[in-house]
């Protein structure tokens, strides 16, 4: 090709036409290479590059991009929506106010002192706080005749509940009673009140205290 | 269309003919601001570790010869080389003449004039704030007004083509035509024209630097890398069916990859994670580029000793490789954690614009020239004196800056040891960088004399005429194809 060595850097020959080049590609451009053995590794392998780089391509998008925020700077920034309201679940005490509110507290007050002669209040009761074996059976079924509560005497009826509320509800509003207004004692389970209302079956009369006082000692 | 038919030879004489003064223009022009730039640089540069030197002056202060001589590079010689080379080939590949070359002078000195300005305007005090549109406002509009002339050929070259088919290179120059101005003049009306606002400027000067580079001077290296391959080895390009993919995703992502240059900026996390995604899938066209590209060089690396033009490209694929894994390494957070600010996030530029772009135009001008004047390169030593600086330089550099990137960006992130110690420490490392742009300018200058010697019409008359054989048709069945070529 050159005549001395130096030659070379005087200038370049070219291998090729231009129209050949294009002529040459132009049919390369829809040609797959050969199959040897009738597999070729190339395409698959650049089908596995193109798959993967936009799967994980995304996940580092959408893991760092902290929602779209034009407000974030961080990529550790918490990936919450600021402001977004998180439904927490309800402590069985929070659902249990709202039975005694629509209806403990029509004779038994909000504040839970009930009304003087007339009805026993709640708040700081021996009987809240005592055996829940006992406050159970009040709700589910009623009581009647005279009471003693915190050293006072009260004689009224109380009406069944038992039809109106579920399980769940008297131990809800149970629970409620026995921890609101200084009260301090455990919560009253649904398993319980089933239980009971299971081992007394059907108890068509109110209690009286008399009863009670025998029952949970 | 056997190009071995007289006709086709006469015509392929006839497109070098009406390409011949433009690109001479373009060229000329591109050469001198590469030594203009490369001697800014290496003043700042030589300021780095000498602070005294030229500081008394405004005008050569640190904080404007820096910026000018990236402008200088950048439009001076970068835009210059890349108009040089682009028409010519568009032109070539194409089949047609390069029309209107009375029109490209009148642009060609436009767009200097406008270089020229801002380059001044840049060392005498009113560069603006934002990367690579540091020229003063009214630059602009020269700017743009030259390029609309010097693109609408480029395009118009490629709308009355004569041939059948589009080649690979002509899918980059076409793209890269308008992509250029885009990015220019979104980045103008969005920064200085009806300026955004606090965090947004940064980001539209993010996405115009890294289009800049990415979707200008990258297309550029791989149009010449695409042509000058097949055309001197004499055998096509391995796996071409996959170059159509690469283009493409390549052009698809690099528009989305700016954000990754803000990494740890106070700007919304999502525009740097983006750009690190971008970045991220840019993995899949820099492999099947690299397949392409050195698939077909392989098996023939013989060739490299007969060719100083497939030496560059060769260097410039390297560079290519290399800059895409540094663009993707500075994507991941915990790297740029340590290197960002240090002499690693410059070398990222560097790179591409010299490594990959520059040394792609450098062979392009080797295989070019003689053909459009007809002469031959006169001094061999001088050829040889620019390859080897090109190559030694690229290695010492890339070698060196990577080291003492990482380095500083070390001591930058320990809170014991006191700046000025750093600097003190990086002293060698800043030396060594402008011993090594010393030594590119030398090679430059090496080229600039060849240049003189083979295009001016003065000094070229001792320079000995040279005659081109008819290049052989491009055999592509698998048997040839491993044939050498004479």
């Amino acid at each position: 090709m050159s005549s001395s060595p130096d030659k070379n850097y005087r200038f370049e020959q070219a291998g090729a036409s231009d129209d050949s080049i294009q002529q040459a590609h132009a049919q390369l451009q829809k040609q797959k290479p050969d199959k040897a053995n009738g597999y070729s590794f190339l395409p698959l392998g650049i089908l596995g590059l193109m798959c993967s780089s936009v799967f994980f391509g995304s996940i580092y998008l959408a893991h760092y991009s902290v929602r779209f925020d034009p407000l974030v700077t961080n990529e550790h920034a918490k990936r919450e929506k600021p402001g977004a309201v998180v439904a927490a679940a309800a402590t069985p005490a929070q659902l249990g106010k709202k039975v005694f509110t629509s209806i403990c507290a029509t004779c038994h007050q909000l504040t839970g002192q009930g009304v003087p002669g007339a009805f026993p209040p709640l708040a700081g009761s021996e009987w809240v706080q005592g055996s829940e074996e006992r406050i159970i059976r009040i709700v589910l079924h009623g009581l009647n005749g005279p009471i003693t509560v915190e050293g006072k005497e009260f004689n009224n009826a109380m009406a069944s509940l038992g039809g109106v509320l579920k399980d769940e509800q008297i131990a809800n509003v149970l629970t409620y009673v026995r921890q609101e207004w200084g009260n301090k004692a455990p919560e009253v389970k649904a398993e319980t009140v089933a239980r009971i209302r299971g081992e007394v079956g059907n108890h068509p009369a109110p209690w009286t205290a008399a009863e009670l006082l025998k029952i949970g000692q | 269309m056997n190009s071995t038919n007289p006709n086709d030879r006469a015509e392929q004489a006839e497109i070098d003919a009406s390409a011949k003064w433009p690109v001479l223009v373009f060229f000329g022009s591109a050469i001198l601001w590469l030594l203009l730039g490369g001697a800014l640089q290496l003043i700042a540069s030589i300021q780095l570790h000498t602070p005294d030197f030229l500081a008394a002056c405004p005008w050569t202060t640190h904080g404007r010869i820096a910026p000018a001589a990236q402008n200088a590079l950048v439009y001076g010689w970068g835009m210059n080389a890349a108009f040089a080379f682009g028409l010519w080939l568009m032109a070539r590949l194409s089949c047609t003449t390069l029309r209107h070359g009375g029109w490209l002078f009148i642009a060609a000195k436009f767009w200097n004039v406008g270089v020229t300005l801002g380059v001044l305007g840049i060392l005498g005090g009113y560069s603006t704030s934002f990367e690579l549109l540091e020229m003063p406002r009214f630059v602009t509009l020269i700017l743009l007004a030259a390029y609309a002339l010097i693109g609408v050929w480029g395009v118009t070259t490629f709308g009355i083509r004569n041939t059948e088919n589009v080649y690979a290179s002509q899918w980059y120059l076409f793209g890269a035509a308008f992509w250029f101005p885009w990015l220019y003049a979104i980045a103008q009306i969005m920064l200085f024209k009806a300026p955004v606002r606090g965090v947004l400027q940064p980001i539209v000067n993010a996405w115009f630097v890294h289009g800049l580079y990415g979707l200008w001077f990258i297309p550029m290296a791989l149009a010449a890398a695409y042509y000058f391959l097949p055309k001197i080895l004499g055998k096509p390009i391995a796996n071409y069916y996959l170059a159509p993919l690469a283009f493409w995703w390549l052009v698809g992502t690099t528009a989305f990859a700016g954000g990754s240059r803000l990494i740890g900026a106070p700007v919304p996390i999502w525009i740097s994670t983006l750009g690190g995604a971008a970045n991220f899938l840019l993995v899949v066209p820099v492999v099947v580029i690299a397949l392409n590209l050195f698939g077909t060089l392989s098996g023939r690396y013989g060739a490299l000793g007969n060719s100083v033009t497939l030496r560059f490209i060769l260097i410039s694929m390297v560079g290519f490789v290399l800059a895409s894994a540094m663009n993707f390494a500075l994507s991941i957070r915990g790297f740029a954690q340590v290197v960002q600010f240090t002499l690693l996030t410059d070398l990222r530029d560097w790179l591409i614009f010299y490594a990959c772009f520059s040394t792609a135009m450098f062979g392009a001008a080797y295989f070019i020239l003689p053909r459009l004047t007809g002469k031959e390169w006169r001094s061999s030593a001088l050829v040889k004196a620019h390859i080897g600086t090109a190559a030694l330089g690229v290695l010492l550099l890339t070698v060196g800056l990577a080291y003492a990137g990482w380095q500083q960006g070390h001591l930058l992130n320990d809170a014991a040891v006191k700046f000025g110690d750093i600097t003190q420490a990086l002293t060698f490392w800043f030396t060594f960088r402008s011993v090594g742009l010393g030594l590119l300018l030398v090679g430059h200058i090496a080229f600039l004399i060849n240049f003189v010697w083979i295009a001016c019409p003065f000094s070229s008359k001792g320079t000995a005429s040279v005659e081109f054989a008819p290049p052989p048709t491009l055999n592509f069945s698998k048997k040839s194809a491993t044939e050498g070529h004479a």
